[in-house]
């Protein structure tokens, strides 16, 4: 059931992305983003890396976290549900069957395409700051969602109003519980991640608007959308989307003073280069040999493709942006 | 201050306020309902309510092991014998942490009557029994709600044999007769449930894991096991009652999973354990936090010799067999269980040291399946065991016929359904929630069971204000079974005023409508509708009983 749910998911963002890569993004930037992208690769690498580890260490720990926030017991339930009340009900006056299906849509294939569309886009630019700095977002966003998760017991109003919300997602829709239920656990709602990490993307976005702004007035109506599809579908509650958004902002910050402050090989003697090298000997592979000229001809002996003037307006790994 | 506080929360800084300890919907979609009907009728009253879903466990943990709750509404095991009420209300077990009266109950009166069915037979205990479930019903430890009906579906394509053994109990899974064609080599059984508590901790005496299901009874065997409305020798070939004294034969050349056979010495040492979890290493006696009524019964246990088991019990003979029914453990496995963890500094608290509640201890006994995987959160697998004594010719008992089976956790009821459906199990493991039985889908079976559990509030009589009997009678006169048993579960369950069921019920506690010491306080002028609360009666009569509301008379306030 869940290999057949991550098939379709897949499938349609996959169509979502071949419709809507061309007409965003250009044929010149995904142009020059075939001659660059081994540079913007290594260039982004370290941080695609963070992103890789903190949603392993997620995969991992995901069974048993549950039982480490029982351990703390730090029920925030009753609190959520004492403040706000039945707050969230008030989105069923406009639930209709096409709203519902509307926002079941959005909440599952918006979300994925949401977070994936920004990663490809910004890969296209030549520029791979927007990039850096969107995916230490999500490693931040993540992070600290974790560690909240990790703190704070919280089940949805759907678990505790069992029939006030007519439009909740699994009653309609059990097999989802399925999907989500492999990223996440149902104490886990304070802070709502969706909204996060959409809002987030929404505030790229808003900042990347002059290069890409059709995205930019696709994705801050489906942020938006998302963040109301989990209220209206009863998973979160009001304070989890504040919450969220808080914690948007805060990333989005934080990442725009961590992007470029810290070098690989400038402040930790990491030098990729060598290592993909040494990789690539242990591996018995066809390597160059001299084993340092820049990082362009390497690549561009190895696979024989013709490479362009690399002192474009790249800034290289080791210099801080 | 205070009234922004009241905005913000809805209730005043001196207003009464208590805590109702739940379920969330995902686990059980009908005490959540229960608990927000309460909720309402309390907030009408004046009584400023919390809800705290907790999920099984957790919620088992806090009310049996911790006592840290004022009240809580979900399912009790109950019993099929009504003997389980002197384990659940005796205020001999009042201190202790376990299934054993989590309540804090002490009612010397009721003490009595509990003892005395426990020394009766026949018409005598029938009356005892009578007289204790009347007594409960006009002292309130806990408000009975409703029993609802006991419902598993189930695929008939690939096994058939569903419907002659509970399926809540150990036979349930023997027995069952694979369609030799559908399968290739292995026949597994699929099973899905939706109480992750199996699949995180299979220690048969974790009393905050252990609550419903045949798991624990499909990797132990017990000295009897329970068919239908009797007991039928198990592990033992037969017993003989004299005097109190029940002389056992073990069945011959039984084995554990581990190979080491299975003698009188493990029975011996089981019922020893269950007694005193320290195997008597502090002066005090730390008892086990299951089994404890019965394990209460058994004066003395001798082994005899290899196969031969002497029990002296200090009840009846039908309360003392009872106790047959307790998993057998493997000396050799919980012996030095005990002793590693007593040599490495562990005290022995009762109920909640680590031997009671550890997951860690090889899950070792010699029943008609081993456990060979276990997955938190996510699934248990239990293959044959072929050196089984139901497997031998001769032996008349039911026999496990599949190779495998495999329970599934679900994240709830439809889900469970939809796997049916879908084709990936053949049976819902545990009770399905009544609102996912409807239609019974094409190429399903639904299986009725005779149903002991029944949905309650337990209070905790320890504090205030469920310490005050007024209070908790007041509390129980908010509570509609009607209506709730038509909104809450369609129809699919039975009203109660007692924690037993069936034919043990009194006459005078059957239901007719109304609760007899607790009547449920009706709008009778709003003849119309049912289910209308008097709330200036309710209110009236909290006040009659010492509860003072504020001086607008909208809530009652804190004392």
């Amino acid at each position: 059931m869940l290999a057949e749910l991550l098939t379709q998911v897949t499938a349609i963002i996959v169509v979502l992305l071949v419709g809507f890569v061309p007409v965003c993004i250009g044929r010149r930037r995904l142009r020059a983003t075939r001659r660059e992208w081994r540079d913007r690769m290594r260039e982004a690498a370290p941080v695609a890396g963070v992103v890789l580890v903190v949603l392993l260490a997620n995969r991992f720990t995901r069974q048993r976290l549950p039982d480490i926030s029982w351990a703390i017991d730090w029920n925030l339930t009753p609190t959520f549900y004492a403040i706000e009340g039945e707050a969230i009900i008030w989105f069923q006056q406009f639930a209709s069957p096409l709203v519902t299906q509307y926002f079941s849509f959005v909440y599952i294939y918006g979300y994925v395409f949401i977070l994936v569309f920004p990663v490809i886009a910004y890969f296209a630019l030549s520029d791979t700051r927007p990039l850096r700095e969107l995916l230490s977002a999500y490693a931040l966003n993540y992070l600290i969602g974790l560690f909240l998760y990790l703190l704070v017991i919280a089940y949805g109003p759907r678990n505790i109003m069992p029939t006030a919300i007519e439009t909740v997602l699994y009653d309609f829709r059990p097999q989802y519980q399925y999907l989500t239920q492999e990223v996440n656990h149902n104490t886990n709602v304070f802070p709502s991640l969706h909204t996060s990490l959409s809002a987030t993307i929404a505030i790229f976005a808003y900042r990347t608007r002059d290069e890409y702004p059709i995205w930019f007035a696709v994705a801050v109506p489906l942020a938006a959308s998302i963040a109301v599809s989990t209220m209206y579908l009863g998973i979160h509650w009001a304070i989890d989307v504040v919450a969220g958004i808080a914690l948007a902002v805060g990333t989005v910050y934080a990442a725009d003073r961590f992007v470029g402050r810290w070098s690989l090989s400038e402040d930790f003697g990491i030098e990729i280069d060598e290592y993909v090298d040494r990789i690539r000997r242990t591996a018995g592979m066809r390597t160059p040999a001299d084993p340092s000229p820049s990082a362009d001809d390497e690549y561009g002996e190895a696979d024989g493709t013709d490479v362009e003037d690399p002192s474009s307006d790249e800034p290289s790994t080791g210099q801080r942006s | 201050m205070d009234r922004i506080q009241r905005l913000i929360t809805g209730a005043a800084s001196d207003q009464l306020s208590i805590t109702i300890l739940t379920l969330p919907t995902d686990n059980d979609r009908q005490a959540i309902k229960i608990a927000r009907q309460l909720e309402e009728n309390l907030k009408a009253v004046g009584i400023n309510v919390r809800i705290e879903p907790r999920a099984d466990a957790e919620l088992l943990q806090t009310v049996l092991l911790e006592h840290d709750f004022d009240c809580y509404i979900s399912r009790h095991p109950g019993g099929y014998d009504p003997d389980f009420l002197y384990e659940t209300f005796h205020s001999k077990f009042a201190p202790e942490a376990g299934w054993q009266n989590p309540y804090g109950f002490v009612d010397t009166e009721l003490d009595k009557l509990l003892e005395r069915q426990r020394s009766t037979t026949g018409s005598e205990r029938e009356e005892a029994i009578g007289e204790a479930l009347d007594r409960l019903a006009q002292t309130h430890p806990i408000v009975p709600i409703c029993v609802p009906d006991e419902r598993r579906l189930v695929r008939t394509d690939r096994f058939a044999g569903w419907n002659d053994h509970h399926l809540g109990t150990r036979l349930g899974y023997l027995g069952l007769e694979p369609d030799e064609n559908d399968f290739e080599d292995e026949v597994v059984l699929n099973a899905v449930i939706t109480d992750s508590s199996p699949s995180r901790n299979i220690n048969p005496l974790a009393a905050a894991y252990r609550y419903r299901g045949p798991f624990v009874d499909l990797l132990y065997d017990s000295v009897a096991t329970r068919d239908d409305d009797e007991l039928r020798p198990w592990l033992a070939e037969s017993w003989e009652w004299d005097e109190s004294v029940a002389t056992i034969t073990l069945r011959s050349n039984c084995l554990f999973h581990d190979g080491e056979p299975v003698t009188a010495d493990d029975v011996k040492f089981t019922y020893d354990l269950l007694d005193d979890t320290s195997l008597g290493d502090r002066d005090g006696q730390s008892p086990a936090p299951r089994y404890r009524g019965v394990g209460d019964a058994v004066e003395s246990v001798t082994a005899v010799d290899d196969r031969t088991v002497r029990m002296r019990f200090g009840t009846s003979d039908e309360v003392g067999e009872l106790a047959f029914t307790v998993p057998i453990l493997p000396k050799h496995i919980w012996k030095t269980a005990v002793e590693d963890r007593l040599e490495n500094g562990a005290e022995p608290i009762q109920g909640t040291w680590d031997l009671v509640t550890t997951e860690e201890i090889p899950p070792i006994g010699s029943g008609p399946f081993a456990l060979t995987e276990q997955e938190p959160r996510s699934h248990l697998r239990f293959e044959r065991f072929d050196d089984h004594f139901t497997r031998r010719g001769y032996v008349d008992l039911p026999e496990p016929r599949v190779d495998e089976i495999a329970f599934h956790v679900e994240p709830n009821s439809s889900a469970a359904v939809d796997q049916l459906e879908a084709g990936n199990a053949d049976v819902t493991g545990t009770i399905l929630g009544s609102e996912t039985v409807g239609d019974v889908p094409d190429g399903l079976e639904l299986v009725e069971s005779e149903s002991w559990t029944f949905y309650h509030i337990g209070f905790n009589v320890r504090n205030s204000p469920f310490s005050n009997l007024h209070f908790r009678r007041n509390v129980a006169r908010l509570i509609d079974r009607e209506s709730l048993v038509a909104d809450v579960f369609n129809e699919q369950a039975s009203p109660t005023v007692t924690p037993v069921t069936g034919e043990w019920v009194p006459d005078d506690l059957e239901w007719d409508g109304s609760a007899p010491y607790a009547p449920f306080f009706r709008d009778e002028t709003n003849s119309g509708d049912t289910g209308e609360l008097d709330i200036e009666r309710a209110k009236r009569e909290f006040e009659r009983h010492g509860f003072q509301y504020d001086e607008d008379g909208e809530y009652i306030v804190r004392s």
